[in-house]
């Protein structure tokens, strides 16, 4: 992943679908081009997680889905300190996972 | 299409296994076949459901593995992989034989032995199912996307977290009579919610959900035998038919859904099972429900159309969904105590729902109950199978 997470719009209807898909869901077209999921949005919910997967030696996680002022919403860790729900945030860019040498980067979400 | 019926159904106790995956299998394929009572028609084809044998226990070909156990060669067999859908998803493929006439008896057995891998990589195993660029890599687990979800209908549907405990303490007094249950055990509201020792009992798990919202990891298998109309005809047994089979699918990820608290496929496969029984929510008598979060059974009482959006946990509290309400949900009880075995859970469901229709639900069983209805619920709420069944006079 590079540092940026892309979803893809639709070159005929322009509906941009994240994570990316071989078919417009709206009007099943099927080429795309890149656009970056990042900006300000809203909190629409969260979690911390006890009961992690392999490769975290954390406690808990803090998981979040946001909805992005542009209408596009995506999952990604919350660093909140005391998250409420329709608080500001801002995507930022950080290591998500690390299973074996390589760090996985993705979406973290930050107060805005 | 040609009518299907449920001749025979077993399973074996829920909890942790000492006997091999295809020794589960075996025991639950047994006592059913034993319950259909047969005699000498053979079985034309087995099903088998299951999620993780390929990874968990590393075996593959689980249909081939059944038949050979069985001794039930030539059969056709096959083994149905999707996800924790995988058993109602197997069930619908062996009615599927028999409504096309290439079957008269299929066997259907669901198993998962989940039990041999620590909680980590048992945790990380279902989490495969989860989108793996945009929920996987973010450390998305089954509980976590359950407790986004309940967050976020709690906070729109005046849901607490005590109508979630109620929820757990319903199923697990159920699953007290339900000797395949995995816990036998009764939960109050004050050892799990209330009681200043409650947090120590009920430690978090996804917030706001806790360990006694989340159903356990268990081994185990369930099996049914479905026959055509003219196999039925021949055995002594009750006619339990399966009045309606439908199923439909949402979005991978969860927040690429319009509206991340609806149900969709829920609401979508129960209005297809319910066309083609040509019933209604309000004819069903017994529901067993998907409650691997005990927010789930509250959100599918609604999508499948037993209570209006919104109003699950008000029915919950009024007792309609007790063992002895208008609409009792999860005799069994539920994935919440009798366990989530996850190949084996769709087929447990049809299970218990052929017991209480023949009225051999023991000290559970519903009285009169002639209509049944069940949700596997797969995904997170991705891949939805609703099963109708009816019980028909001989």
């Amino acid at each position: 992943m590079s540092d940026k997470v892309y979803g893809g719009k639709c070159t005929s209807c322009g509906t941009v679908s994240y994570p990316r898909k071989a078919v417009c869901p709206t009007c099943r077209n099927e080429t795309f081009e890149k656009v970056a999921i990042e900006g300000e949005g809203k909190l629409l919910t969260y979690t911390d997680v006890y009961a992690l997967a392999i490769d975290y030696e954390t406690r808990y996680l803090r998981l979040a889905i946001v909805e992005l002022d542009s209408g596009q919403r995506a999952t990604g860790q919350l660093l909140a300190e005391d998250p409420k729900l329709g608080m500001r945030i801002k995507t930022t860019i950080g290591v998500v996972r690390e299973p074996g040498e390589k760090p996985i980067l993705g979406l973290q979400f930050v107060p805005a | 299409m040609k009518p299907v019926y449920i001749a025979g159904a077993g399973m074996t106790k829920f909890g942790r296994a000492e006997w091999s995956l295809i020794r589960l299998a075996s025991e639950a394929s047994r006592s059913a076949l034993h319950h259909a009572d047969l005699g000498e028609i053979p079985v034309d084809a087995v099903v088998v459901a299951n999620m993780g044998a390929a990874r968990v226990n590393k075996q593959t070909a689980l249909g081939s593995a059944l038949v050979d156990q069985l001794a039930l060669y030539p059969a056709m067999a096959e083994a149905v992989e999707n996800g924790p859908a995988s058993g109602a998803s197997a069930f619908k493929v062996g009615a599927q034989a028999i409504a096309s006439g290439m079957a008269n008896v299929v066997l259907v057995t669901g198993v998962e032995r989940m039990r041999t891998v620590n909680g980590l990589e048992g945790t990380d195993f279902v989490a495969s199912l989860s989108h793996p660029e945009a929920e996987y890599i973010y450390g998305v687990t089954l509980p976590s996307l359950a407790g986004m979800f309940a967050r976020l209908v709690m906070d729109r549907f005046g849901v607490e977290r005590r109508h979630l405990a109620m929820v757990a303490i319903k199923n697990h007094e159920n699953a007290t009579k339900n000797p395949y249950a995995h816990i036998q055990q009764t939960v109050t509201m004050e050892g799990i919610l209330t009681a200043p020792e409650a947090i120590v009992n009920n430690p978090p798990i996804a917030e706001p959900l806790h360990m006694f919202d989340c159903c356990p990891v268990s081994d185990g298998a369930a099996a049914v035998v479905l026959v055509s109309e003219e196999v039925a005809a021949k055995l002594a047994g009750p006619k339990v038919r399966v009045a309606g089979i439908g199923q439909a699918t949402d979005t991978h990820a969860v927040h690429d859904r319009e509206d991340p608290t609806d149900l969709k496929a829920v609401r979508l496969a129960s209005e297809k099972a319910f066309a083609m029984a040509g019933l209604t929510p309000a004819d069903v008598d017994v529901a067993e429900l998907h409650d691997a979060f005990t927010i789930l059974e509250i959100a599918e009482s609604e999508a499948a159309g037993f209570f209006p959006r919104g109003e699950g946990h008000l029915a919950l509290e009024r007792g309609e969904t007790a063992l002895d309400g208008k609409l009792p949900i999860n005799p069994s009880g539920g994935l919440k105590a009798k366990g989530h075995p996850v190949g084996a859970t769709g087929v447990a469901h049809l299970v218990e729902l052929t017991w209480q229709l023949r009225g051999e639900a023991e000290a559970r069983q519903i009285k009169d109950a002639q209509i049944g209805y069940a949700c596997n619920f797969g995904g997170f709420g991705n891949n939805v199978v609703a099963t109708v069944l009816r019980r028909e006079a001989k």
